[in-house]
């Protein structure tokens, strides 16, 4: 079983697709931050600007029956104090009808008791055990993004550091342009799927953002490693070496990939929905990183 | 041969140990998978940093007034430098802890201005109508009542507004009333002078039920300083028609003339009765916050997540779900391709499991959702340094060299590459540690602890299972660690 990847013909072609992937995400970010509601790079969630979640099932004795959201909506409008922020619901049936999911801006505790108290007069009786309800104020989210963003930069420039300390620079050089490739074709995934599917990110996103580059470096410190070795040892020129080096570890980093991408579909299929969206992330960082270790960097290292 | 066995025995007592600390102490849970309440309660302060002492002062007033609100099994503790985190578990209703936690509860007792007594009637007069209008709004929505109610309130605003000579800048008519209701407050203050007693010169606070009607008041016991105190006020105005406010939190309470007869010595006997028409909820409350002191900074209270009992059981099952399948088919995965080395990899990661799980209740780490994906995720990286040995191992076998000299030379050659790789997966866990939010937090601890286990178990376990194994001659066909037999000799 020996792999045989033909890296120096299709050099070309990889940076190409490469550069076309960062242009469809740059797209998606510029998209994102000058023609949505939003108008910002990403659509950040609740976590970072604030605002009342929350699900709860309603007791059906068999089915739940079929209730449209805008009833609801106008129901609520007529119990509650607030006129205003009936606005400014964004409410939703899952589930087969069972699963009420809403999303309001900040309410406090009291507010949002009066709200599921009304709910429960317009279509409970509601399970109250298994409420879901979270409340952000809009100052905690600034803090929060502030803190995500600092984190992701502390931890990309310590990354940095260690790997010029380690390899020497044009290694190190391509080693984070791996790294900022992945993180941004991810990031650009989501702006996407902000803007088609309304998907927000919130500080789980930054979380799979950290374990994504720390993952991606050490895949590609395994491949640049072997190249370093193999450029001491063997006979051949500069380029098949490179060539050779990324088939014999190949086997390797695709089996490492599927074997952490095999819990997080486990994750996705059978674990908890507020674990959903980073769960894929990091299946989307992971697939990126793989890519980008096997086939980019060292095509980038390769001489013409 | 000998060490290796040394070896075999310290994983099997590790082993046992573990096993012997899950059941003695079980692993803590998390609330989004046991239920309960969550409240971020965030210090204000308009100037400069909270300091160290500040954060401990609040922390011990929090901490006093939780306890006696009588919440079972509460948690509190600080987060970063200016915030509190507040656990109730179980289904106790945030809502009452956190009307009792987001006051001040600073509380003043002042002496009326000279000279005031008509200014403050006609105050009296407004706070009286205000009270009522909000009342009546209150009513009004409840019952959805008609435009015309809510408008005959709104004139009544405009009355009161043209009598105080202020007008309110809200835009919708509840914050209005609000708005005119903190005015009359703050100009009732203002008609008082500060006296040097205040709630820190209390040591006690209970409450009781009026004799004459239902309405609850709360009684107050000063200290001998303070019950000295509060003598020299009450007979600075006995017999005058100034009054004396008990304020709290800038709202004046209650306002009460001292008797003509208390005019030689003052009030003693050191305690007084706040009766202001208190249910019997509200009287809790104030007896609640009078106890455990006022807050040195305000405090608000910026996040709050509830989950229910139910769904944090579903939560635990579906991680349950999640973690064994993953187990179970990356299992298959390095048994299909790496035969005897895979069941070795299996071996070894069921004993990473177990470490990891057994460290978790020493620690302890409490077990969140977040928490238990980066275990989940840990699971893939464990066996990623199985990976980089075994592939080795492979390499030297196709090399033709022998079992045991592949699986020394496998061993070795991975070592400095899978510490290696480790170091940037630990250093991003070390950053989200220190800057993460607590949900963050368990994520981090959860995927730091399980990289360093795992260089343990990838690295000794495997090796020290694998050796025991090939002492066996039956395992010791090549083809066994081979899954493809088209390499000669």
């Amino acid at each position: 079983m020996k792999y045989n990847l033909e890296l120096i013909k299709n050099k070309r072609k990889i940076i190409s697709f490469s550069t076309f992937l960062i242009l469809l995400s740059l797209l998606g970010i510029l998209y994102s931050t000058f023609n949505t509601s939003y108008k910002k790079p990403i659509n950040l969630g609740m976590d970072f600007v604030g605002g009342n979640e929350l699900r709860i099932e309603r007791v059906c004795e068999e089915e739940c029956s079929n209730l449209s959201p805008d009833s609801v909506l106008e129901n609520l409008r007529e119990i509650s104090s607030n006129k205003n922020f009936i606005n400014n619901i964004n409410l939703q049936f899952q589930n087969n009808n069972k699963l009420i999911s809403i999303r309001t801006p900040y309410l406090s505790i009291e507010e949002s008791n009066n709200l599921i108290t009304n709910l429960d007069n317009i279509i409970g009786p509601l399970n109250y055990e298994s409420k879901d309800s979270r409340l952000i104020g809009p100052k905690l989210g600034k803090r929060l993004l502030t803190n995500c963003v600092t984190s992701l930069l502390v931890s990309l420039f310590a990354i940095s550091l260690y790997i010029t300390i380690r390899f020497d620079k044009k290694y190190a050089l391509f080693a984070l342009l791996a790294l900022f490739h992945d993180l941004l074709i991810v990031f650009g995934i989501f702006s996407w799927l902000g803007i088609i599917l309304s998907v927000e990110v919130n500080s789980l996103f930054a979380v799979s953002l950290l374990t994504i580059a720390g993952y991606s470096v050490n895949d590609t410190v395994v491949i640049f490693d072997r190249i370093r070795e193999n450029l001491k040892s063997k006979e051949e020129g500069y380029n098949e070496t490179i060539q050779l080096s990324v088939n014999e570890s190949f086997r390797r980093t695709t089996f490492t990939s599927i074997t952490t991408l095999i819990p997080l579909l486990s994750i996705i299929l059978f674990g908890s929905y507020s674990l959903f969206w980073f769960s894929l992330a990091l299946s989307l960082g992971i697939i990126v990183g793989s890519y980008s270790s096997i086939l980019l960097a060292p095509s980038l290292l390769l001489k013409n | 041969m000998k060490r290796r066995q040394g070896w075999l025995f310290f994983i099997i007592f590790l082993l046992t140990l573990s096993v012997y600390l899950l059941i003695n102490y079980p692993l803590q849970l998390g609330l989004d998978l046991q239920g309960g309440s969550q409240l971020t309660l965030q210090i204000i302060k308009e100037e400069g940093k909270v300091t160290r002492d500040e954060l401990e002062a609040v922390n011990s007033v929090i901490d006093k007034r939780v306890n006696n609100l009588g919440v079972s099994e509460s948690n509190l503790q600080t987060l970063g430098g200016d915030q509190l985190i507040l656990e109730l578990p179980g289904e106790q209703n945030p809502l009452v802890a956190s009307r009792v936690l987001g006051k001040t509860a600073l509380l003043e007792f002042r002496t009326q201005k000279e000279g005031t007594s008509k200014d403050l009637k006609n105050l009296q007069l407004q706070r009286l109508s205000i009270k009522e209008l909000i009342e009546q709004y209150s009513f009004a929505e409840k019952s959805q009542n008609d435009d015309n109610f809510l408008k005959a309130i709104q004139d009544d605003l405009k009355d009161i507004e043209q009598e105080l000579n202020y007008s309110s800048t809200s835009n919708d008519l509840y914050g209005k009333l609000i708005e005119i209701k903190r005015y009359v407050d703050k100009e009732i203050t203002n008609l008082f002078i500060k006296t040097d007693l205040s709630g820190k010169d209390l040591i006690n606070a209970g409450r009781r039920q009026e004799q004459t009607n239902s309405n609850w008041e709360v009684l107050l016991t000063f200290s001998n300083s303070g019950g000295e105190k509060f003598a020299e006020i009450t007979k600075s105005i006995a017999g005058t028609n100034q009054l004396l406010a008990i304020i709290l939190d800038g709202e004046s309470i209650s306002e009460a003339s001292v008797g003509n007869q208390f005019a030689s010595t003052g009030i003693t006997g050191g305690s007084a009765t706040i009766s202001g028409n208190f249910s019997a909820e509200n009287a809790r409350e104030l007896e609640v916050q009078l106890k455990g002191g006022s807050l040195p900074l305000p405090i608000e209270i910026v996040e709050t997540n509830t989950i229910g009992a139910l769904l944090g059981s579903k939560n635990i099952l579906k991680s349950l779900y999640a973690a064994i399948s993953g187990l179970i088919f990356v299992g298959i995965f390095m048994i299909f391709n790496y035969r005897i080395l895979g069941f070795v990899s299996v071996l070894s990661l069921l004993l990473y499991g177990f470490f990891n799980l057994a460290l978790y209740s020493l620690i302890p780490v409490t077990l969140t959702l977040p928490g238990i994906s980066g275990l989940i995720l840990s699971i893939g990286m464990a066996v990623d340094a199985n990976i980089l040995i075994f592939e080795r191992i492979r390499e030297e076998l196709y090399d033709g060299n022998t079992l045991t000299r592949s699986i020394d030379s496998g061993f070795q050659r991975a070592n400095s590459s899978i510490v290696d790789g480790h170091i940037t997966t630990l250093l991003s866990c070390f950053v989200l540690f220190l800057l993460g939010t607590n949900f963050v937090k368990g994520f981090a601890a959860t995927l730091g602890i399980g990289v360093l286990i795992s260089l343990f178990t990838s690295l000794n376990c495997s090796k020290t299972i694998l050796r025991f194994f090939t002492t066996y001659q039956s395992l010791r066909q090549k083809n066994l660690y081979l899954p493809n037999n088209n390499f000669s000799n």
